[in-house]
């Protein structure tokens, strides 16, 4: 055993593989937190689980807490001493209390006034003692997604709990959870090894489980699962077709890590390699098997023992298997023998919301937004492809397939528009209209899809926005976060320049009346709960968030265009000649706040200084309209940065406060000329200056 | 392999020698076992409480002309109800598996999570389904709230599809080729003719105005009756409602937002009736406590008794939090 080793094992009914390893993490955490606290520090923290026990292993733990001493405050000094100063009954009895002499109490001077106070030697616990009293609290206290009562007021906890094991050194360590009494008792698999037995040390444990078949370390389990489908897909002479959420899953629900391998009918294999994969996946959570990229008409999944000795494991799968592919083949032939384009019209008794119209109303608008997305970027022949594909777009979820497979929704329009032969990239715009789905997805690989997906989500979050639904805290039924973090992927990913705003103000229009919101108000959510997406978006790739807010205030929602200001700023900002300008800016702002737009008149332009940042001024001015114009926002800013020189001479000899109105009100013109200028490409009183140059920064 | 009425008898007896009440099917149609009386009411409320029946059940929308191998639009339900579920009723349920035939020694069991969840009876649980081989075979539910309202204790429900089981222990693919007897009479020779008439039914025949008008008669007549304290009287109305309802949908007479509105009405009726049978349960005194003190003495048994002086306390508690979820509840439609 090792030394000053701590294991638990809680046995229960099977928890839901989704919440163990949280738990497990969990009480690691906690375990390890309290035991810092005592100053029992443990060397190693292991966890394991399988869905009928949670397993944690401490090891170096040390015998007992480390004595201590503790001040402790008694009585004050006017009552514990005498007038003749000898410690009074109150005196002695605190003493008594902290087991020292009374000559050895002390003073203190508190707020309170002076106290007597005593230095107690207080001796630690043993760690047994500790864990006995921290591991049940810890246990009761675990947070579960949802939890149950049992019996007659047991819980709350994730299932019923049948036994614990807890030992110290090898000796139990005594407590009692819902009922239940700790010792050194545990069993194997519940079928196939019920006998219990003691164990004696972590070690120990695992040998004797072992020995069943039975691995408590989740990643050992999930290794040797998928080594064994691998090594099974390679002798039924293929591969495994690979998917890592399945195989998370499957080792999460067995504590044998067993493969049984099943066949279907050659026949199954004419559906579509979608429906295959998804029928299997999702009714038997089962992957499938490939060679030279076509599946092969077997399966395999989980079962947890490890060997199937008449057969019946593999016949009961097999069997499940063939009712469900049946299954498929029904809905797939039904769904075939009406072209997408007939189905048209059942969309329009598919509500999208009950407020916003059917499906059909939404196909509609969306053929719009294409159109104007499409025409923005200038691409005639995407645009018909988007345009085309988006009177497809939702017409899959009429469909049976759909209906019994709500993961295949998006993909199965885009086999059955493959099947009918529709152009590659107006199925494939329908393929993979819901792209991406997570952070890990990729955005959709062709233009086409890339507007329908754009203006199939911006529709969404409109309408929605629209009717004063925003998304609140953890309440986003609507996945309208999600839509707009699509959004932003897609333009910013894509390269989607056009400016999502005038697309979110047609897609308002195209609600016509249907919406609550007047049309400004709902921009006024839309902008920001899109930026949200964007700070976030941009600020993982590494951007700062006062040169996204710089851009922003310039560039608007042109994504591609507003990251390329962010990344021109993001080059810069550390050049002292920057930093100047951004200073020079800010107190142009200062002094031009609330001041009404003024004329510049070249014939009152009066002292040298005023006439050379005139004439620089209409340098940078050209400067910068030209490299604006072709999107040299580096180029701009490196012009800009120069500006400062110029400017600082200006402050420094002309006064622009003058008492003559006309000198100072041509003066403030020229200031706002400059400013105008200044900001194109980015909003330079954003930019956050850091202290040691900021001194002037609110001049 | 076991015959489809040998498995019927095969768990009713497990379960009736396990102290449960051997009952019958409710003589009313109702679309899962869960909603008989028995269950649904019996769950409610300190009085322990354990029955075995088969319940037929009937989903319309289900029904294929006895056409499909595979579905049914009625189908027989093996029901259990164990209140308060006792510590050891995983492994017991376990051995009803023995106990019908099964060699676990041969096979695959795992319990894999599936919360249940009855919006129109407002319950919940948490449980599982059991899967034998990758074969749904039973529904395993700790019921937590039945009819809005929370449950101490807890009971446990065990659902046997007992048409699938028979199916699968025979590796069978047509369920109306099953021994109904064994080496005697089929499935389809009992049932054929049931299910391709009201397939018929359901789908052609059943006349939408008189499902409606009973609907709304029944609807009304179960608050009739609740005002007169009649609650088991209520509770079968609410269950007439239900059933055509099921019909009413089946037939494709109900628009998507018909029936959200229709689910509402008989979810009101079954949580009335929950709440109205505590009461009356409560104003009884409980006689099943009384029952179970005489019958049975074991140490497992005791546990229940020991709360009923606590008992009324938590009901009135139970009621406070009732009506306060009523009264959000009503703000809610009223926003609708």
């Amino acid at each position: 055993m090792a030394k000053g080793e701590f294991l638990l094992e809680v046995r229960c009914e099977e928890i839901p593989a989704r919440m163990l390893a949280p738990a497990l993490r969990e009480l690691g955490t906690r375990v390890f937190e309290e035991l810092m606290a005592r100053r029992l520090p443990p060397t190693e923290i292991e966890t394991g689980f399988t869905p009928r026990r949670l397993v944690l292993a401490l090891t170096g733990l040390p015998e007992r807490e480390p004595d201590r001493q503790e001040d402790v405050t008694g009585p004050p000094v006017s009552v514990a001493f005498g007038e003749d100063g000898s410690p009074t009954s109150a005196a002695v009895g605190f003493a008594k209390r902290c087991g020292i002499d009374p000559s050895q109490l002390e003073r203190r001077e508190t707020p309170r006034g002076e106290y007597v106070a005593a230095l107690q030697s207080i001796r630690g616990r043993a760690t047994s003692e500790v864990l006995a009293e921290l591991t049940p609290r810890l246990l009761a206290g675990l947070t579960w997604p949802k939890s149950m009562r049992w019996a007659t007021s047991q819980g709350p906890w994730a299932r019923p709990i049948h036994g614990i094991v807890a030992l110290f050194q090898g000796s139990v360590v005594p407590f009692e959870l819902f009922g239940i009494a700790s010792g050194q008792t545990t069993m194997g698999h519940p079928v196939l090894s019920p006998k219990s037995f003691d164990v004696s040390s972590f070690e120990d444990y695992r040998k004797r489980l072992a020995a069943n078949g039975i691995e408590i370390d989740f990643e050992q389990r999930r290794a040797t699962l998928v080594k064994r489908m691998k090594a099974a897909a390679t002798a039924l002479g293929g591969e495994l077709v690979d998917d890592e959420l399945l195989l998370d899953k499957l080792s999460s629900i067995c504590a044998i890590p067993g493969v049984v391998e099943g066949r279907f009918d050659r026949s199954f294999l004419e559906l579509p390699r979608e429906v295959l994969i998804a029928s299997l996946r999702d009714h038997q959570s089962a992957l499938t098997v490939q060679s030279r990229g076509k599946l092969l008409p077997v399966f395999l999944t989980v079962m947890d023992r490890l060997d199937d000795p008449e057969g019946r494991v593999r016949a009961g799968n097999e069997w499940v298997v063939a009712a469900r592919l049946a299954d498929a083949r029904f809905f797939y032939a039904e769904d075939c023998k009406r072209p997408l384009a007939d189905r048209a019209v059942d969309l329009e008794n598919l509500s999208f919301h009950a407020r916003l119209g059917s499906y059909a109303d939404k196909s509609e608008r969306v053929v719009e937004l294409c159109r104007l997305i499409g025409n923005a970027l200038e691409l005639e022949a995407e645009t018909e492809e988007a345009v085309e594909a988006a009177r497809l777009l939702k017409i899959d979820l009429t469909t049976e397939m759909v209906k019994e497979f709500t993961s295949l929704q998006g993909m199965m329009g885009g086999v059955y528009a493959r099947t009918e032969g529709h152009p590659e990239p107006v199925w494939k715009a329908i393929y993979e209209q819901y792209q991406p789905t997570s952070t890990s997805d990729p955005v959709p690989s062709a233009i086409a899809s890339r507007i329908v997906g754009l203006a199939d989500r911006v529709d969404t979050i409109v309408g929605i926005l629209g009717l004063g639904l925003v998304p609140t805290g953890s309440k986003d039924p609507f996945g309208l976060r999600r839509a707009a973090q699509g959004v932003v992927r897609i333009a910013l990913e894509g390269e989607m320049e056009v400016d999502l705003d005038l697309v979110a103000a047609k897609a308002y229009q195209c609600y016509e009346d249907r919406l609550d919101l007047p049309g400004e108000e709902v921009l006024a959510t839309w902008r920001p709960f899109l930026f949200d997406r964007v700070r976030h978006i941009l600020g993982r790739e590494g951007y700062a968030y006062d040169e996204i807010e710089a851009a922003r205030v310039v560039g608007g929602s042109n994504l591609p265009d507003l990251r390329a200001r962010v990344d021109a700023l993001n080059k810069i900002r550390q050049e002292p000649a920057f930093l100047d300008v951004v200073l020079a800016a800010k107190r142009i702002a200062n002094i031009l706040r609330d001041t009404p737009e003024k004329r510049l008149r070249e014939e009152l332009l009066a002292e040298e200084a005023e006439m050379i940042l005139y004439q620089a001024y209409v340098g940078l001015k050209n400067d910068v309209d030209r490299s604006e114009a072709e999107g040299q926002y580096e180029h701009c800013l490196r012009a800009i940065a120069k500006f400062s020189d110029v400017l600082d001479r200006f402050f420094v000899e002309v006064l622009v406060m003058d008492e003559n109105e006309d000198l100072r009100n041509n003066r403030i013109a020229l200031l706002q000329a400059i400013q105008r200028t200044l900001s194109r490409t980015a909003a330079l009183t954003e930019v956050v200056v850091e202290k040691k140059s900021g001194e002037s920064a609110n001049a | 392999m076991s015959s489809f009425q040998d498995l019927a008898l095969k768990l009713s007896t497990f379960w009736a020698e396990r102290g449960c009440v051997y009952q019958q099917p409710y003589d009313l149609e109702v679309g899962a076992g869960t909603m008989h009386p028995d269950t649904f009411l019996r769950v409610l409320g300190p009085e322990p409480w354990r029955t075995v029946y088969v319940q037929p059940s009937r989903r319309p929308a289900d029904a294929r002309y006895g056409e499909n191998p595979f579905r049914l639009g009625k189908h027989y339900q093996l029901q259990v109800i164990l209140k308060p579920a006792p510590q050891d009723v995983q492994r017991v349920y376990v051995d009803s598996l023995e106990a019908m035939g099964i060699d676990l020694a041969l096979h695959d069991l795992r319990f894999e999570e599936d919360n249940w969840e009855a919006p129109t009876l407002g319950a919940w649980g948490l449980g599982w389904q059991v899967m034998l081989d990758g074969m749904e075979i039973t529904q395993f539910t700790y019921f937590q709230q039945a009819g809005g309202i929370e449950l101490e204790p807890i009971s446990a429900e065990i659902t046997y599809g007992l048409e699938r089981i028979t199916m699968f222990l025979d590796l069978s693919r047509n369920v109306y080729e099953v021994d109904w007897v064994e080496s005697g009479v089929k499935y389809g020779q009992v049932r054929h003719q049931d299910e391709v008439e009201f397939s018929k039914y359901y789908f052609e025949t059943a006349n939408v105005e008189f499902l409606r008008a009973q609907f709304e008669g029944n609807e009304a007549e179960s608050a009739r009756c609740l005002e007169a304290g009649l609650v088991l009287p209520a509770y079968e109305c609410a269950l007439k409602c239900s059933h055509q309802f099921n019909v009413l949908d089946a037939r494709g007479a109900v628009s998507v937002t018909e029936r959200v509105d229709l689910i509402k009405r008989v979810r009101r009726l079954a949580v009335s009736c929950a709440q109205a049978y505590v009461e009356t349960r409560e104003a009884l005194g409980y006689p099943l406590l009384e029952t179970s003190a005489s019958d049975k003495g074991t140490g497992k048994e005791s546990a229940p008794r020991k709360r009923v002086e606590k008992k009324p306390v938590k009901t009135r508690a139970a009621k406070k939090k009732k009506m306060k979820k009523k009264s959000a509840k009503a703000e809610t439609n009223g926003e609708g």
